[in-house]
């Protein structure tokens, strides 16, 4: 695998846009070709080189791989558009990260600010620790929010999580802030503890999937009354393969609510008894 | 008319115009290699090319699902009145199936891609849609890169060649993604690990069906003649080998209990009729057709048909088929085993009966 290693020297003064610094754009660059690439820092533009060390370790066979060294947090658009490669961010990072990327995988070690996953169309992203608001929603002014690929959070998730969602798969392993799937369009959401309130508030189509706390379910869902064992089924065993309080769903038993019906009100809440 | 058609068409001159006297009786047997007592002819098996897939049905228990997968292949024998060929292929254990209930995997075959999708379009909405409890999932793999990333595969595309079948890859066609429309909006999709599903509420809950399912180029008309003494030798051989047949994955045997008696030709004295029943075969025909494969100690002639996804299933079946039969030998009744060929004018795919057989038994 080729593999570009960006290890940051300090911390920078004001917030740092990676857009653009991806595995493909890094492909075939030598190092100093890598450190005199631009990026903008508040209203300045630097070089990389001012902000990383760069080494680069190349291999004949496998993909690109692009890792970030040290607390990134103060970095915003880490994986920006990514359409291929590997992302990993050792440390956290800061806000839009994996936002529009369609394709590859983003994996930060830490937590991540703001609008992760954002308008998210494709590959995976990974985030072992928490997620500020509005991860896998939309970007400011648009109307559609995570439409593909696969998001999972292995900590918490701030307010308004998969707002406007459309498409994919979002996974929390923990808490979940309020406002969740708000306006939701279609996609699926796994939820391992609690969510705060207005669960599902405008919510048109998808599923959200309780595995910890019971939902405090808005009086404008229903309650299915219907059998849904075998989609519930083809659901619970692809969530069971990311472990944690997932593991062991397609034993448990559901109970389902409809709505919402202030909206299309064709979207559940799932939770798992 | 049997899928296969076995080629015996009279070449000489038509019946009443030679006196009866001067017409052959039997053709003379080819050489055939002698096990257990039971003649197999130096013959070949001539199938053609289809287009097949496979779709697997689960249900709350076996028994409905069976209900379903015996509805959704019946009326589907051969494509010349039926639009499709279809079988059980096995039976599946819920640790087999993508909804962990129990089911079945059915094979429909048929002579284009576009017949295909309309008779699974049809077969799925009347006999599985309709049956209490089942879902439906496509059977062979469709890539979810090729699905699309929203599970929605474009139209004509290719899909990845599952492993173990070379020959398997094709298109997708509709298996709930027009049958979804029977939920007058109410019906809702779930995209899970790539693939799309549909789900259609009906009164015992919902139907769940994926999307597509994919399209393989198949092989068709693998045959078998068996030649017997007697009705009972007949039908008791003719079980053993289908009962062998279905031991083996890919393959069906379309005809009720995998069994024809209507073996059949290329045309008929009536114009309007594309097959007409194979008189050579017939025990009736004895003496009185112009050309006989009859011998006078044969009184049932039974074919078993067989449908695979790739030559090599096909090939495999026939083999298990025959030494099910001479297992049983001439003791059971057996005397002969032949097969129905066009002289190989038809179909790309050629079963020489001796080839199959190998080295097995004893000499010519």
């Amino acid at each position: 695998m080729n593999r570009v290693r960006l290890a940051l020297k300090q911390s920078p003064a004001l917030r740092v846009d990676l857009r653009g610094v991806t595995p493909a754009a890094l492909h075939g660059l030598n190092t100093a070709h890598i450190e005199r690439l631009t990026v903008t820092h508040g209203m300045q533009t630097l070089a990389l080189a001012e902000f990383f060390a760069v080494a680069r370790d190349d291999a004949d066979e496998g993909g690109e791989e692009l890792v970030f060294e040290g607390e990134l947090s103060r970095f915003d658009r880490i994986g920006w558009q990514l359409t291929g490669g590997s992302v990993v961010v050792e440390g956290s990072a800061g806000d839009y990260v994996g936002a529009c990327m369609s394709g590859g995988e983003v994996h930060v070690r830490g937590s991540a600010g703001l609008l992760a996953a954002c308008e998210m169309a494709g590959g995976t992203l990974t985030i072992d620790r928490d997620v500020g608001d509005h991860a896998a929603s939309s970007l400011p002014g648009s109307m559609d929010g995570m439409r593909g690929g696969t998001l999972i959070v292995r900590g918490r998730a701030g307010d308004r999580f998969a707002d406007r969602m459309r498409r994919g798969t979002a996974i929390v392993f923990g808490d979940v802030g309020d406002f969740l799937a708000s306006r939701l369009v279609a996609g699926t959401i796994a939820i391992g503890g609690r969510a705060g309130a207005h669960i599902g508030y405008g919510m048109r189509r998808g599923s959200v999937v309780f595995v910890g706390a019971a939902p405090s379910v808005a009086p404008t869902f229903v309650q299915a009354l219907g059998d849904a064992a075998v989609a519930w089924q083809l659901l619970a065993r692809d969530l069971a393969s990311h472990g944690g309080p997932f593991a062991g769903l397609p034993a448990r038993r559901i109970s389902r609510h409809l709505g919402d019906l202030s909206s299309d009100g064709k979207g559940e809440l799932i939770a798992v008894l | 008319m049997t899928t296969p058609a076995p080629p015996t068409t009279p070449t000489g001159p038509p019946e009443g115009h030679a006196p009866a006297w001067e017409r052959p009786r039997a053709r003379p047997l080819r050489a055939a290699r002698i096990l257990n007592g039971v003649a197999v002819d130096d013959t070949f098996a001539e199938a053609f090319p289809m287009k097949a897939t496979r779709i697997l049905i689960t249900a709350h228990n076996l028994t409905w699902a069976r209900h379903a997968a015996m509805s959704a292949t019946g009326f589907a024998t051969s494509v010349i009145a039926c639009g499709c060929e279809a079988g059980i292929e096995r039976e599946v254990g819920p640790d087999d199936t993508p909804d962990g209930r129990p089911g079945y995997s059915v094979l429909i075959f048929s002579m284009s891609a576009k017949e295909l999708a309309k008779q699974v379009e049809r077969r799925v909405g009347q006999c599985v849609l309709t049956c209490p409890t089942t879902a439906v999932f496509a059977g062979l793999p469709v890539s979810p890169a090729l699905a699309g990333s929203a599970g929605r595969p474009p139209e004509g595309a290719q899909a990845l060649v599952p492993p173990g079948h070379g020959q398997l890859g094709g298109e997708v066609i509709g298996l709930g993604r027009n049958l979804r429309f029977f939920g007058d909006g109410w019906q809702i999709s779930k995209v899970i690990n790539g693939v799309r599903y549909w789900r259609v509420p009906v009164m015992d809950g919902e139907f769940v069906a994926q999307e597509t399912t994919t399209l393989t180029k198949a092989v068709g008309g693998g045959n078998l003649l068996l030649l017997a003494t007697d009705t009972d030798a007949a039908l008791r051989i003719a079980e053993a080998a289908v009962d062998a047949m279905r031991r083996l994955p890919n393959v069906v045997m379309p005809f009720p209990g995998g069994v024809v008696r209507s073996g059949s030709k290329v045309g008929s004295k009536y114009a309007a009729l594309p097959a007409s029943t194979n008189a050579a075969f017939c025990p009736g025909l004895y003496g009185l057709a112009a050309e006989s494969e009859i011998t006078p100690d044969v009184h049932c002639v039974l074919e078993i048909v067989i449908d695979g996804l790739t030559e090599a299933d096909v090939g495999a079946a026939m083999l298990a088929g025959m030494r099910a039969c001479l297992e049983i030998g001439a003791a059971g009744g057996l005397r002969r085993i032949s097969a129905g060929n066009y002289g190989g004018k038809l179909g790309p795919y050629l079963f020489h009966l001796h080839q199959l057989l190998g080295t097995q038994g004893g000499g010519t």
